[in-house]
């Protein structure tokens, strides 16, 4: 079984307790925000283990009467939790959100809280690679790309990261024809609401003003690879940046 | 009652569930029943005696005091002083009544279990939250028991979290040498759970009380300790 993908010390040791006690009769919960990998980490863990959605509370009634060991996805959505006998069964439950502590804590035997991502810095680096090469493979696009930090996109966790990825993945591979026809279509949308030319010539000024310095260190380089005069070049500059 | 003046009762006070305790006037004792024998374990005779003259009938009697007395595990609610002559006193004390029947214990939920899974699991567990320096002394030559694995681990839990804001945690597990639990009149030994620290929380010490009953765990929960004795059933 290959090993979900974590650096995280906090997720290493869930792993850890969660695998402790996989042939015992307990109940566990893990709670996290959503996107956080919860559901991910627990199918990986158990693949063989049923799932129920805790929406439908027939059948988790049902299967908990029929089996061992189940899997409650949205636990936090579960009509009524006071109706479930969670004793002597090997129970891996899975909420978005907390509620009522005080019945997770008679109900449950251990209870994990999955950090997000913005608490795993680690983490971020390590999908944000995952997620590059996986955007490369799937737009078959390279996956020589830059990614800085401020491209990246945590706030809902793993889901956004990996949209942000993908974004950033086509767009540093985009073509000249591709990114025309980007832009063909910004205009289409935008122009109406603004049509001042000199507005939209910061689309293309703007990027191409950023990195030309990143590129040549100096205004005076600048100029003379673009081929402008050095007071047109700061007047863009003061302009645009 | 013809005869009763010529029974010994001494048979009966030697059967009785309470303490009691017999001191000549040095302190020295000169009688105690099988239960004294049990609480001498946990308390010093001196004190026993010095608790005896404290509530001492003014005159000769007996005098019964309301009191709280708690000895480790062992809970009284109220003490009977009496003076036999003017050599010896006698002193008796009431166990205070469990606040509510026990269930009886379903063996269905007593798996066969190695302990030192659902301990790392804890930890694991704890670790998670708190970075506190574990020092772990554990008999790893354990054998498997049955256990109730979810109600257990509940109570491992609840006890690791009143060491939340501990920097050292000392945690033993270990056969109690010696003593043992009647459940259903069956005696088990005991494996002992102890977490140490120079302090703790006990906003929870009701509910561990509650559930470790529950389960025939045996609790004492002091300022800087929580010890739970575990009934070792294996059959």
């Amino acid at each position: 079984m290959q090993n979900y993908a974590t650096r995280s010390e906090t997720v290493q040791q869930i792993i850890k307790s969660l695998n402790l006690t996989r042939t015992l009769y307990v109940s566990s919960i893990i709670i996290g925000e959503p996107w956080t990998g919860k559901r991910t980490l627990v199918r990986h863990l158990f693949p063989d283990v049923p799932m129920v959605d805790g929406r439908d509370q027939d059948a988790v009634e049902t299967l908990l009467s029929q089996t061992d060991a189940l899997i409650i996805d949205h636990y936090e959505k579960v009509p009524n939790t006071e109706r479930l006998n969670l004793e002597d069964k090997h129970i891996i439950a899975i909420a978005d959100y907390a509620g009522n502590t005080q019945i997770l804590d008679e109900m449950f035997a251990f209870i994990y809280h999955m950090p997000p991502l913005r608490d795993r810095p680690e983490d971020i680096l390590l999908y944000a690679d995952l997620y590059r090469k996986e955007a490369a493979e799937i737009l078959m696009l390279s996956p020589e790309i830059s990614l800085s930090k401020e491209v990246l996109d945590i706030h809902q966790n793993l889901r956004s990261l990996r949209a942000s990825i993908y974004r950033e993945v086509l767009l540093q591979s985009g073509e000249r024809e591709a990114l025309e026809r980007g832009l063909y279509h910004y205009f289409l949308n935008h122009l109406p609401q603004e049509a001042d030319y000199h507005h939209h010539l910061g689309l293309l000024e703007k990027p191409l003003l950023e990195a030309g310095l990143h590129l040549y260190g100096s205004q005076l380089r600048l100029a003379e690879a673009l081929g402008i005069n050095r007071n047109t070049l700061r007047k863009k500059i003061h302009a645009w940046l | 009652m013809p005869g009763f003046e010529s029974t010994d009762l001494t048979f009966f006070l030697d059967h009785d569930t309470s303490p009691f305790v017999l001191f000549d006037r040095h302190s020295s004792i000169v009688y105690l029943n099988d239960a004294a024998e049990i609480l001498l374990a946990y308390v010093e005779k001196r004190e026993l005696f010095d608790l005896a003259l404290s509530y001492a009938p003014n005159d000769f009697g007996a005098r019964t005091t309301p009191i709280e007395l708690h000895y480790r595990q062992l809970n009284f609610y109220a003490v009977t002083v009496a003076y036999h002559d003017e050599e010896h006193i006698g002193i008796r004390l009431y166990y205070r009544p469990r606040t509510r029947a026990l269930q009886p214990v379903d063996p269905s939920r007593f798996k066969t279990t190695n302990i030192h899974t659902i301990l790392e699991a804890a930890i694991a567990l704890f670790a998670m939250q708190n970075p506190a320096k574990l020092d772990l002394l554990t008999d790893a030559d354990l054998p498997e028991f049955k256990l109730d694995q979810n109600g257990f681990s509940k109570l491992l839990r609840r006890a690791f979290h009143l060491f939340r804001a501990s920097s050292d945690l000392h945690i033993s597990l270990k056969m109690a040498i010696g003593e043992s639990i009647l459940i259903d009149h069956k005696r088990h030994p005991i494996i002992r759970f102890t977490i140490t620290a120079n302090g703790r929380y006990n906003d929870e010490d009701r509910s561990i009380k509650s559930l470790a009953t529950e389960m025939r765990i045996g609790t004492l929960l002091d300022e800087h300790r929580i010890q739970l004795d575990i009934p070792f059933i294996q059959e």
